[in-house]
């Protein structure tokens, strides 16, 4: 019995010896950087209503899309469903919103917003061109059926990916 | 002499460190698709351009082909910068930007500014800016040794404006000076030596004080020294004592007889009567 302990103790303890943990290390360099151009801002054309068109008194948010390599991403940009912060809301808000080419830095990004795909709220494009890309989105909440927002700050937010193919 | 300041400029020259101005450019394709070159703060020297930004929209038909060029001509020919878009089969309508960084070309290398376009087709809220760099230190060659032409500057002027010799030693207002700064040192060399020689006095009659303080210390302590040792010689004859205490008559008289000294007998009778003669004698009138 003692001769046998000891042999498993011998075994253990050379298999243990034999094990090695070598790991294995890489990086991947970042070739599709999404940075925001322009803050949005709302504009309050009616009480009911919140909106970052310029011609509501808003600001459109803009976001720039840095891609180093060419036809490996989508962008997917998704226009606010609701308010991140908001002071207490009793009724439904509506949302609309919308997402285009706002300016490239290639003749051959002009198709881009041609080939958008859209859904829900979340429009799609296909970044087959290396370079930057700035998108906008447009943005629009209505409180209720024509009630008035309550005072206080709100704050929305877009969503934007970069998904590779 | 030219030659060591032309000298000395050269050094200082290339030792002097000075600092750029950054500044952009407005739009300079603002009214029309050709622009000129003059750019910068009025008279700047060495303004360099390190960047080019131009922005545009084209207006055209999808099937069409269309061409943009945004350039600058190069002084002596060609251009110093070129940037092309192909539109070619491409939709318009959405504006295209891009973003230039120049190796700092010199502005006396570049020429006017287009926006050319080949096919057909248009370009709409043009914009084109340009960054640049520059030393607002040479608007004037003189103001800094480190701009072209400084030293013609300084040779220039030196030859153009009458040099004088000025003999500092020749100005009387000066030479008033040195005479009164004269005087005045004479005054306190002599105020000093007077100084030093009441002191001189003051130190030797201290010395005399000095030493009279020394000799009455010495002899103070020459007498205390004295009286210090006697006390300590006199002392053990104090302190001595015989030892016994008793001494006993020794003597003994032979045969119980003590006769009288005739010898002694005759020399007291003799002395006796010099004496009483003696006596005698001051009663004696005199002849």
């Amino acid at each position: 019995m003692k001769n046998l302990l000891i042999a498993v103790v011998l075994l253990a303890s050379s298999t243990s010896v034999l094990a090695a943990d070598t790991p294995i290390v890489g990086n991947v360099q970042t070739r599709c950087l999404i940075t925001t151009d322009t803050n949005g801002v709302f504009g309050n054309p009616l009480p009911s209503k919140l909106s970052t068109a310029s011609a509501d008194g808003g600001v459109v948010p803009v976001v720039r899309y840095d891609v180093t390599l060419a036809d490996a991403y989508l962008a997917k940009v998704t226009t606010p469903t609701a308010f991140s912060a908001s002071p207490s809301l009793s009724d439904s808000v509506t949302w609309t919103g919308s997402t285009a080419v706002s300016k490239t830095s290639d003749a051959a990004m002009s198709g881009y917003e041609a080939a958008k795909v859209t859904y829900g709220s979340t429009t799609q494009f296909d970044l087959t061109k290396a370079g930057s890309t700035w998108f906008s989105s447009t943005a629009t909440a209505v409180y209720g059926v024509s009630k008035s927002f309550p005072g206080g700050s709100y704050t929305a937010i877009v969503l934007a990916e970069c998904i590779a193919k | 002499m030219i030659r060591l300041v032309v000298a000395l400029l050269a050094i200082y020259a290339t030792s002097a460190h000075s600092e750029y101005l950054y500044g952009l450019t407005g739009n300079m394709a603002g009214a029309g698709h050709t622009w000129g070159m003059n750019i910068g703060p009025s008279g700047s020297q060495s303004l360099k351009i390190n960047g080019v930004f131009y922005q545009y929209t084209p207006t055209k038909n999808t099937e069409d082909d269309m061409l943009v060029h945004v350039r600058n001509k190069r002084v002596g020919g060609g251009y110093i910068f070129s940037s092309t878009d192909d539109w070619s089969g491409l939709q318009g309508g959405i504006p295209i930007t891009k973003g230039f960084v120049i190796d700092n070309l010199p502005i006396e290398l570049w020429g006017d500014g287009s926006i050319d376009i080949e096919g057909t087709g248009s370009v709409v809220d043009a914009n084109v800016i340009y960054s640049y760099k520059y030393n607002n230190d040479c608007l004037t060659p003189m103001s800094d040794p480190s701009c072209s032409g400084y030293i013609d500057a300084v040779l220039s002027m030196m030859g153009e404006s009458k040099v004088e010799v000025y003999d500092p030693l020749a100005d009387e207002n000066i030479a008033d000076v040195i005479d009164d700064k004269a005087e005045l040192d004479e005054d306190v060399q002599q105020e000093d030596e007077e100084k030093a020689e009441a002191k001189d006095r003051l130190q030797r009659m201290l010395s005399g004080v000095n030493d009279s303080i020394l000799y009455a210390n010495v002899s103070s302590q020459n007498l205390l020294m004295f009286a210090m040792s006697r006390n300590n010689n006199l002392n053990p004859y104090y302190d001595k004592k015989l030892s016994g205490g008793t001494y006993k008559e020794t003597v003994v008289l032979d045969g119980g007889q003590l006769p009288d000294n005739k010898k002694g007998a005759r020399a007291g009778l003799a002395q006796q009567i010099l004496h009483t003669k003696m006596v005698n004698s001051q009663y004696e009138p005199k002849e």
